[in-house]
């Protein structure tokens, strides 16, 4: 259940710290399978009657769904769980990663001549929201260790934890089964520079060099230490991928440079100025005929109020602050505010690649694009999870 | 590490006073919980340790297929937490 990284930065683990993040993954698909599903039917049998017999009207919202289930024992329990499962996760890694620093540094030491580059940049004013919380609780969050490779060992680590195995072997479903989804869909796309913006270890980053191997890869993120750590693993992994410090609200890189502009989980991190100028920054960068495109979680327009709050949850308890803002935005809004045009704008859902394999790929890639969205197991990580994107060319 | 960020429309009652979220009436609740899941959790690596033993003893880390760990700890997980279920 829980996944043992592709490269040897992985953990060289007691079997106690084996034991402990098992029983973390574990404890992650009850909560998130079983007693979600319970939640559900506390709400639906308890919790919008209660909220439609003292309004009116049962959940229209999100926040109404939330609203309507604070104090329900079902939410109660869902929730408790939830946050200490998610301080279990990095519990579970966070001796691994401080007895091994020396290892780490030698590995990735034997790496650095390998293709590929790192240029951080000292300079850089590291946004708020990247180091002055423990983003979804992870202590230290990305700036633990300024620059060294603690924070992405960390991330590495107990993202192998966290995903319960959904997220693939190498942690790169999401990139996997999205560059395939787009390789398919447009086959006489030939990219070749592609930018990842946000892309912290690189998880995501590599399986579009392994698309399109001719293309040049980059891959950007304001925290250091991730990328540091990003850099050595992509060698490791035979992946020439240059990595750069910079915050994709503020592209040090020339107009139309890009032919992908790509994101994995990301923009939910950043306030609603931050978003909007990442969108004018892309829109920039990328040469006519140039290919927007972001995994993220469906918007919650939508989706129905439960599935809505049950994704927003993150916003409120999980230290995630944009998470509800970017959700409650509608990511057309977010291209054509950008300069895309509207007729130029897609979204998508893709089966996750791991699960369903390659032939549920292409046949989200050759049938209807916005079959499954809003499914309840979009953006879920959960039994039966598949991934939702949305981009647009630009003309 | 500042936990001042919050969704805009998060009322401050989702939060004890050091940042905290809370989601019993009885904030100890909350800290029960976590409790729990801890003492399981260790309880679970014992668990493991005893299988890894009793593997050794028969001989079964040689030349027998090894105790699947990730289908014994989903029904130790079930067992343990099966009360919840209720909620």
């Amino acid at each position: 259940m829980s996944v043992e990284l592709q490269h040897p930065m992985k953990a060289e683990a007691t079997p106690d710290e084996v034991a402990r993040g098992r029983f973390v993954s574990g404890m992650r698909s009850l909560i998130l399978n079983d007693l979600a599903a319970d939640m559900r039917s506390a709400y639906e049998r308890r919790a919008a009657p209660a909220f439609a017999k003292e309004h009116g009207a049962e959940p229209q919202t999100s926040r109404e769904a939330h609203q309507a289930l604070r104090g329900d024992p079902a939410f109660n329990i869902y929730s408790a769980m939830r946050v200490q499962a998610q301080k279990m996760v990095w519990a579970s890694v966070a001796d691994s990663v401080e007895r091994e620093t020396e290892r780490l540094v030698a590995e990735a030491q034997a790496v650095s001549d390998l293709d590929g580059s790192l240029n951080l940049d000292p300079a850089l004013d590291v946004p708020k929201n990247v180091h002055a919380i423990d983003v979804h609780l992870m202590p230290g969050s990305y700036t633990r260790g300024e620059d060294s490779l603690e924070a992405g060992a960390v991330y590495d680590r107990g993202l192998a934890v966290f995903s319960m195995g959904l997220m693939g072997a190498n942690l790169d479903d999401i990139g996997l089964s999205m560059s395939k989804y787009i390789k398919l869909r447009y086959p006489d796309f030939a990219p070749t520079r592609i930018l990842d913006t946000g892309c912290t270890v690189g998880h995501n980053t590599l399986p579009w060099k392994q698309a399109y191997p001719q293309a040049q890869v980059h891959a950007i993120d304001a925290a250091p230490g991730p990328l540091a750590y990003a850099s050595a693993r992509a060698k490791m992994q035979g992946q020439d991928v240059a990595f750069r410090q910079m915050c994709a609200d503020d592209l040090a890189y020339e107009d139309e440079s890009f032919d992908v502009v790509w994101s994995s989980m990301f923009l939910h991190e950043l306030s609603k100025k931050q978003r909007a100028k990442c969108f004018d920054e892309a829109y920039r960068v990328l040469k006519p005929g140039g290919l927007l495109l972001h995994m993220e979680l469906p918007p919650n327009d939508q989706m129905g109020a439960f599935d809505g709050f049950y994704l927003d949850w993150d916003s409120y308890y999980n230290n995630e602050p944009y998470y509800k803002g970017y959700r409650d935005e509608r990511p057309s809004d977010l291209c054509t505010r950008a300069g895309f045009g509207e007729s130029e704008y897609f979204d998508f859902v893709v089966p996750s690649i791991g699960i369903y394999g390659e032939k549920a790929v292409a046949e989200a890639a050759t049938g209807d694009r916005a079959e499954g969205v809003g499914q309840e197991t979009t953006g879920r990580l959960a039994e039966g999870v598949m991934w939702y994107g949305f981009g647009a060319w630009k003309k | 590490m500042s936990d001042q960020l919050r969704p805009e429309d998060a009322p401050p009652s989702l939060y004890d006073d050091s940042g905290n979220p809370r989601f019993f009436a009885d904030p100890g609740m909350d800290r029960f919980v976590a409790v729990v899941m801890n003492l399981a959790q260790e309880v679970w690596v014992q668990e493991e340790r005893l299988i890894a033993l009793e593997e050794e003893k028969s001989g079964q880390s040689i030349d027998r297929p090894k105790i699947d760990r990730d289908a014994k700890a989903k029904e130790f997980i079930d067992r343990v937490f099966a009360p919840i279920r209720e909620a």
